[in-house]
């Protein structure tokens, strides 16, 4: 099955992730082959450029490469959603909704619709 | 100069004036879609009729009268040798109707391809962080806050983990199809033009109620979409628990007044616009389009008469 480098990145990123340590090409290379027949330096390739896209972090060990995560996935995510909220300013690029901050009240008042709305009407 | 006098004062008029005017009487929010029309249109409309009150002040009437061919030829000699036909007049209206356009180009060109490149970028770390579920139709994020948004031009709906806890199977089958209905009706290029227009513009007081009453109106046209295939009450809670669920440090100071409205309105029938109410908005919208256009181009017409049909008129 042949997959698109950006799949590979992410499937890469995933062992990275789940490591949490440092891991030369040749680690997770071996550990993606117990699944798929994949050549070192495809693995090398997808590893550098993820590097370059600042993803990655590595440092030189006697002769090769130690990488290693910059930052976590719940870090990553966490960003994103800051980002993302973040730019409900420049609403087309997402659509992100919900983002209105509530004050207690608000929220009080929210509930308590939900509450007097008729049951009977609740299946329609 | 009468008519361009009446244009460049409606223009003035509806800049200040018509975001009062349009967000009276709440009749928007039982038919979002076409409300959404009204301030687009309002927006044309002021943005013509400052245009063509230039034009009108600089381009005579009896140049038009002689018909349009007339008008092309004047346009076509003034393009080749400036200063042999026209008045500077007709140069100056010519070049600032010009820049209007460029403007808005420009400004249209940096937000929309701004955005697409904010989007790839999102659209490629989702591939790294999320997990498509097929079942759902979405990606999957592992994030403890609930959010549910969409990527247009991606296509790509978006849940996190904490949504997905929240919320029971039918809310999210809700919300995602609110999500659905952003993607479907295009609605990012339908808020783009918001933008544009305050890029381009800055500081008009119509064309930033525009942006955000489109933005409000947007979510408003999605829920309506989305009630027509889910009960009102699961979008109206999914609502409520996802608006109540996010950490306050985490959000943005933009009131809950939305959020109660969109809950009320999930919560009550709905209403829609009758068919006077509905004959008239659609009128208004006709007439705020065409209104300047047909103003400006009166005295031409009436001079076009004149001009062609004095043996008519003689008989």
């Amino acid at each position: 099955m042949l997959r698109g480098l950006g799949d590979l990145e992410s499937v890469v990123m995933d062992r990275m992730w789940s490591y949490r340590r440092p891991a030369s090409v040749r680690d997770v290379l071996e550990d993606l082959r117990q699944e798929r027949q994949i050549a070192y330096t495809t693995v090398m390739t997808v590893m550098d450029n993820l590097h370059k896209k600042g993803l990655l972090r590595r440092e030189q060990v006697s002769r090769a490469y130690l990488y290693e995560a910059t930052a976590s996935k719940e870090a990553y995510t966490a960003e994103l959603m800051r980002s993302t909220l973040a730019n409900g300013g420049n609403r087309a690029a997402t659509l992100v909704h919900f983002l209105e901050r509530l004050t207690p009240e608000e929220a009080e008042a929210l509930e308590a619709a939900l509450q007097v709305y008729p049951p009977r009407g609740r299946s329609s | 100069m009468i008519i361009a006098a009446v244009l460049a004062l409606y223009a003035l008029f509806g800049v200040v004036a018509l975001p009062r005017l349009l967000a009276r009487g709440g009749w928007a929010d039982r038919a979002p879609r076409l409300g959404i029309a009204m301030w687009h249109a309002a927006c044309a409309s002021v943005l013509t009729s400052a245009v063509l009150a230039v034009l009108v002040a600089a381009i005579p009437a009896s140049v038009v009268g002689h018909g349009l061919a007339d008008l092309f030829e004047a346009c076509a000699a003034l393009l080749s040798d400036a200063t042999a036909v026209s008045p500077a007049g007709v140069l100056i209206a010519l070049s600032s109707a010009g820049l209007v356009a460029g403007r808005l180009a420009y400004c249209a060109a940096a937000v929309l391809l701004k955005a697409r490149r904010e989007r790839r970028e999102h659209s490629a770390m989702l591939g790294l962080l999320g997990r498509h579920d097929s079942t759902l139709g979405a990606v999957v994020l592992d994030h403890t806050e609930p959010i549910a948004y969409c990527l247009p031009g991606e296509g790509r709906t978006v849940i996190t983990t904490g949504a997905l806890r929240s919320l029971p199977p039918e809310e999210v089958a809700a919300v995602l199809a609110h999500e659905q209905a952003h993607l479907h009706g295009r609605h990012h290029l339908v808020v783009a033009v918001g933008e544009i227009l305050c890029r381009a513009f800055p500081r008009v007081p119509l064309f930033q109620r525009a942006r955000s009453e489109i933005a409000r109106l947007i979510e408003l046209q999605a829920d309506d979409v989305a009630a027509r295939r889910h009960a009102r009450i699961h979008i109206a809670s999914a609502l409520v628990r996802l608006a109540t669920g996010r950490v306050p440090a985490f959000s943005l100071g933009m009131g809950g007044e939305n959020a109660l409205t969109r809950v009320r309105r999930m919560l009550g029938p709905e209403i829609p616009l009758n068919r006077h109410e509905r004959l008239t908005t659609v009128a208004a919208v006709g007439l705020l389009i065409a209104g300047p256009v047909a103003l400006a181009l009166t005295p031409g017409v009436s001079a076009f008469l004149t001009h062609h049909c004095h043996d008519l008129l003689a008989l």
